[in-house]
C-alpha cells in the first residue's frame, strides 16, 4: 500500500534522507521510529507532495506522488507533527472545509461531520470557533480531519504530542481498530513504548538511513539482544549510527 | 469552480466570523477605523476637487492638467500594486500556514493557483480600491460625465488590479523558483530592490515636472499636446487613463483599441502565471521550507555591538544586542529599509526640481518657507518609518515575551531600550533628511539651524510615540511583521504623531512667520533671532511629554498584562 524507493532527500549537501527503501502492506501498522533529526518529519513531507524528493520514488495505493499527486493524496489522511487548523473557523465549518477539499459527498459529509465530532468528544463544541479550544481538542479536530474521508492510508506524524493518558489510550484503540478494518497505517514517533504496543513492524531510521527494519523479532535479532524492550534496541542502534 | 469556493472559504468563513462575534470592545474599535476611513475618504475627495476646480480656472489647459494628473494617479496606483502583489503573493503561494493542509489533499494545481490568485489579488488590492474611489466621485463630480463614466469605473478597475496581480505572482514564481533554495531572504532583498527600481522608473516616466516648464516645450501647442499624451504608452495605467478620459474629457481615444487591450492582458497574463505556477510551484515551495536562514555570522559583529553598546546598563545592552540582532537576521524587518531608501531618494529628488526661480514671490523668502513646511513633511516620513520600526518592537518579542515576563527586569527597561535603539537611526535618517533638503534649498543659517533642532526633538516625542502606542496595543500573536504596523494601534499612533507634529510646527509658525517678514521686508517685523526661544521652549516641553506619557501609558499596559489569563 505503501513504497518507498530508494528515496533520497537531500538539503544542499546534507542528506536529510538517504537511499530509503520501504514497503508497508494493507491494514499494517508501520513504527517510523528515530531519534531528533533523523528525518522522519521529511520522509513524511516527500510522501504527503509537500516536499520534492532528490531522487527515488514513493506510491501510495499504487499511486505515484509525483506523478499522480491527486489521486494518490485523495485516498490518505495526513496528521502532521504541527498541525494548522483556521482559528476563526468552528471546528464542524473546519471539517467540513476539508471533507469538501477531499472532494466527499455533500450528503455523506452532513453524515460523517457529527459522527466523528461525537466519537472525539467535540460535539458540544462543534460550533464555537478553534481559537477557543484546548491543545488537546485541536488535536482531536485533527484527527477527525485527517479520518473524514475515511482514507485507505493514515499518516501521522509524532501522534502524542500534548496527549493525556486518557487522549493517548483513545488514540491507541482508534489506530487498531482502523488497522482491523483494513486502513494502513504510518506512524513517525520518538515514543518508543506506542510503537511497542501497536506497531506490527517498526522502522528505525538514523542520520537520514533505515538503518533497521522488521518486527520487533528481528530487531531484537538485529541488535544482539535477547530478550527485553524496544528501548535498548533503539539505543544500540542508534548509537553511532550503524547496526 | 466548487472546488475554487472551497478553497476561499475558509477566509471568507474567518471573516464572516471575526464580523459576527466580535465583542463591544471591538464594535468600538471598528467605529473608530470606519470613522478615520471616511474622514479620509472625504478629505481625499475634497482636495482632488479643489485640485480640478482650480485647474478649470486654467485657460485651455484644465482638462490636460487633469488628465496629466490622473495619469500620475493611475500609475501610483499601479506601482503601489504592483510592490503589494509581489510581498503578497511570497506570502499566499509560499510562506502560509495552511499550505500543508490544502496541498496534502487532492487539490488540483489550477484550483490552487486561482483561489491564491484571488487571495492576493483581495488582500493586497483592496486599500487602493477603496481609497481611488473619492478620486474617481471627484472627477466625475467636477466633469459632470454622469452614470457612463462609472461604469466604465466599474468595467476597468477589476482589470486594473488583476493585471498586476497576475504579474506580481509570476514574478514571485520565478523568483522563489531561481533563487538558490536557502536564499529566500535574498527573494526578499530581490523583491525590494525590484519595487524599488520599478517606482524609480514609474516616477521618472511620468516626468512631473514637466507640468510646471510649459517653456521647455518651445511652443505652448507643442506644450498643450504633450500634455495631452501619456508619457509611457505601455504601461496598463496608461491604458486605464485614456479609457477614463475619453468620458471625462471627450478626448478622442480609441475606446475600443485600449478596452479590449485591457481585457486581454488581464486575462493573458493570469493564464500565463497559471502555467508558470504549475510548472514551478512545488518546486519553489519546495525550496522555500528547506532554507536554512539566519546562519551565525561570526564575533566580529558580537565585538562591534558590545562596544556599540557599552555606555548602557547591562539589561538595556542585552535587549539591545538581542534586537539588532534579530533585527539583520529577519529579512522581514530588514528588506524594509530599501523601501526607506526609495523613500528618502524620491523625498530629496523632490526638492531638487522644485521650480523656484518661476514663482511671483522672491526665492530667498519661498525657499525659507518650503523649508519650514518640509519641517512637518519631515515629521511625517519620520512617523511613518517609526510606524514600521519602533510601533511592532514591542510586539515583535511575539510569543517569547514571557522570557522577559518571567525575568527579574523591569518592562520599564524594556521600553527604555526599545525607545534608545530606534531612536538613534531616526534621529540620524531624521536630520539627515532635513539637512540635505535644506542644503538643496539653499536656505539661511538661522532656518538651518532651527530645522535641525526641531527635527532633533520632534524624533524623539515620535520615537517614544511610536514604542509607547505599540506597547499599548501589542500584537504578540502576529504571523507576520508587516501586519503589525496596519493594526488598530497603528492608526492611533499614526493620529498621536501626526497630531505632535501639527502641534509642533503651529507653535514655531508664528516666530518663523515674524522672521520671514523681517527678511522680505526689513524692519518691518523688528525681531531677532530671539524670538524664537520661547517657541522652542514650548516645544521642548510638549516634546517631553509626548515623550513621557506613550512610554508610561505602553508601561501600565505591559504591567497590566499580568492579570490577564
Amino acid at each position: 500500500m505503501i513504497r518507498l524507493e530508494n528515496l533520497s532527500k537531500h538539503y544542499g549537501r546534507l542528506a536529510a534522507v538517504d537511499s530509503l527503501n520501504l514497503e508497508v502492506q494493507r491494514g499494517e501498522i508501520f513504527g517510523f521510529l528515530g531519534p531528533n533529526g533523523a528525518g522522519k518529519t521529511t520522509t513524511i513531507r516527500v510522501m504527503m507532495g509537500i516536499l520534492r524528493a532528490t531522487s527515488g520514488r514513493v506510491t501510495l495505493g499504487g499511486y505515484d506522488v509525483e506523478q499522480e499527486p491527486e489521486k494518490a493524496k485523495a485516498i490518505t489522511g495526513f496528521i502532521p507533527d504541527r498541525p494548522f487548523i483556521y482559528e476563526k473557523l468552528s471546528g464542524r465549518e473546519f471539517l467540513k472545509f476539508v471533507g469538501s477539499l477531499h472532494r466527499v459527498d455533500a450528503a455523506l459529509l452532513q453524515r460523517r461531520i457529527p459522527e466523528l465530532l461525537e466519537h472525539f468528544e467535540l460535539s458540544d463544541w462543534k460550533d464555537e470557533l478553534v481559537e477557543s479550544y484546548s491543545h488537546g481538542m485541536k488535536q482531536r479536530l485533527v484527527l477527525c480531519a485527517a479520518l473524514i474521508h475515511q482514507p485507505k492510508i493514515l499518516i501521522v506524524d509524532e501522534p502524542m504530542v500534548g496527549i493525556d493518558p486518557r487522549g493517548t489510550r483513545m488514540l491507541k484503540d482508534l489506530f487498531l481498530s482502523l488497522a482491523k478494518k483494513g486502513t494502513t497505517l504510518f506512524l513517525s514517533t520518538h515514543s518508543i513504548s506506542i510503537a511497542e504496543e501497536i506497531c506490527q513492524r517498526i522502522g528505525i531510521i538514523h542520520k537520514g538511513k533505515l538503518i533497521a527494519s522488521g518486527t520487533m523479532a528481528d530487531l531484537y535479532r538485529l541488535a544482539k539482544v535477547k530478550e527485553g524492550r524496544l528501548e535498548s534496541v533503539f539505543l544500540d542502534l542508534t548509537q553511532d549510527g550503524t547496526p | 469552480m466548487s472546488s475554487l469556493a472551497t478553497l476561499l472559504s475558509p477566509n471568507l468563513l474567518s471573516w464572516k466570523n471575526d464580523f459576527l462575534r466580535r465583542g463591544e470592545k471591538k464594535w468600538l474599535r471598528r467605529a473608530v477605523l470606519i470613522s478615520l476611513a471616511l474622514a479620509f475618504w472625504i478629505g481625499t475627495y475634497w482636495t482632488i476637487k479643489r485640485v480640478l476646480v482650480y485647474f478649470q480656472t486654467v485657460y485651455d489647459l484644465g482638462p490636460a492638467l487633469a488628465y496629466q494628473l490622473l495619469l500620475i494617479i493611475l500609475l501610483t496606483f499601479f506601482s503601489m500594486l504592483l510592490f503589494s502583489n509581489l510581498i503578497t503573493a511570497l506570502s499566499t503561494f509560499f510562506l502560509a500556514h495552511d499550505l500543508d493542509l490544502v496541498l496534502s489533499a487532492p487539490t488540483s494545481p489550477a484550483t490552487f493557483f486561482y483561489s491564491r490568485l484571488i487571495t492576493t489579488t483581495a488582500n493586497s488590492s483592496w486599500m487602493v480600491l477603496f481609497f481611488s474611489l473619492p478620486v474617481f466621485a471627484a472627477y466625475g463630480s467636477v466633469f459632470r460625465s454622469g452614470a457612463l463614466f462609472y461604469l466604465w469605473v466599474i468595467l476597468v478597475l477589476p482589470l486594473f488590479v488583476i493585471i498586476p496581480a497576475a504579474i506580481g505572482t509570476l514574478v514571485t514564481h520565478l523568483l522563489v523558483y531561481f533563487l538558490p533554495a536557502r536564499r529566500i531572504r535574498d527573494t526578499l532583498f530581490f523583491i525590494g530592490l525590484f519595487a524599488f527600481i520599478i517606482l524609480y522608473f514609474l516616477f521618472r516616466f511620468s516626468r512631473p515636472e514637466r507640468l510646471v516648464q510649459p517653456e521647455a516645450f518651445g511652443h505652448f501647442l507643442e506644450f498643450l499636446s504633450a500634455m495631452e499624451t501619456p508619457s509611457s504608452l505601455f504601461l496598463p495605467s496608461s491604458w486605464a487613463t485614456e479609457i477614463f478620459a475619453s468620458v471625462l474629457f471627450q478626448k478622442p481615444v480609441e475606446l475600443w483599441f485600449f478596452y479590449p487591450l485591457l481585457v486581454s492582458y488581464a486575462l493573458f497574463l493570469p493564464l500565463m502565471a497559471s502555467w508558470i505556477s504549475a510548472a514551478v510551484h512545488l518546486s519553489g515551495w519546495s525550496k522555500a521550507q528547506e532554507s536554512l536562514q539566519g546562519r551565525r555570522q561570526g564575533h566580529r559583529l558580537d565585538d562591534m555591538l558590545n562596544w556599540m553598546t557599552h555606555p548602557f546598563p547591562e539589561i538595556l545592552k542585552a535587549i539591545m544586542v538581542k534586537d539588532i540582532k534579530t533585527f539583520f537576521r529577519d529579512t522581514t524587518q530588514w528588506s524594509q529599509l530599501f523601501l526607506l531608501l526609495a523613500l528618502m531618494v524620491v523625498y530629496l529628488y523632490n526638492f531638487k526640481v522644485l521650480p523656484l526661480d518661476r514663482s511671483p514671490i522672491p526665492t530667498a523668502t519661498l525657499r525659507t518657507v518650503i523649508s519650514f513646511t518640509n519641517l512637518g513633511l519631515a515629521g511625517f516620513v519620520l512617523s511613518a518609518v517609526a510606524i514600521r520600526f519602533a510601533f511592532p518592537a514591542v510586539s515583535l518579542e511575539g510569543r517569547a515575551f514571557w522570557i522577559l515576563q518571567t525575568t527579574p527586569i523591569a518592562l520599564r527597561s524594556l521600553l527604555w531600550s526599545k525607545f534608545l535603539l530606534n531612536l538613534i537611526p531616526l534621529l540620524f535618517l531624521g536630520e539627515l533628511l532635513v539637512f540635505l533638503s535644506n542644503t538643496l534649498l539653499r536656505v539661511p543659517a538661522w532656518m538651518m539651524t532651527l530645522s535641525l533642532i526641531t527635527i532633533f526633538l520632534m524624533t524623539f516625542g515620535i520615537t517614544a510615540i511610536g514604542v509607547g502606542v505599540g506597547a499599548l496595543y501589542p500584537r504578540f500573536d502576529h504571523g507576520n511583521v508587516a501586519e503589525i504596523p496596519t493594526s488598530f494601534g497603528g492608526v492611533i499612533c499614526m493620529i498621536f504623531s501626526i497630531a505632535f507634529i501639527g502641534a509642533t510646527v503651529m507653535i514655531e509658525a508664528w516666530p518663523v512667520y515674524l522672521l520671514v517678514m523681517e527678511g522680505l521686508n526689513p524692519g518691518t517685523a523688528k525681531v531677532g533671532g530671539w524670538v524664537i526661544v520661547p517657541s522652542l521652549a514650548v516645544v521642548l516641553a510638549l516634546t517631553t511629554a509626548a515623550v513621557i506619557v506613550p512610554i508610561k501609558m505602553g508601561l501600565n499596559r505591559l504591567e497590566g498584562l499580568k492579570d490577564q489569563p
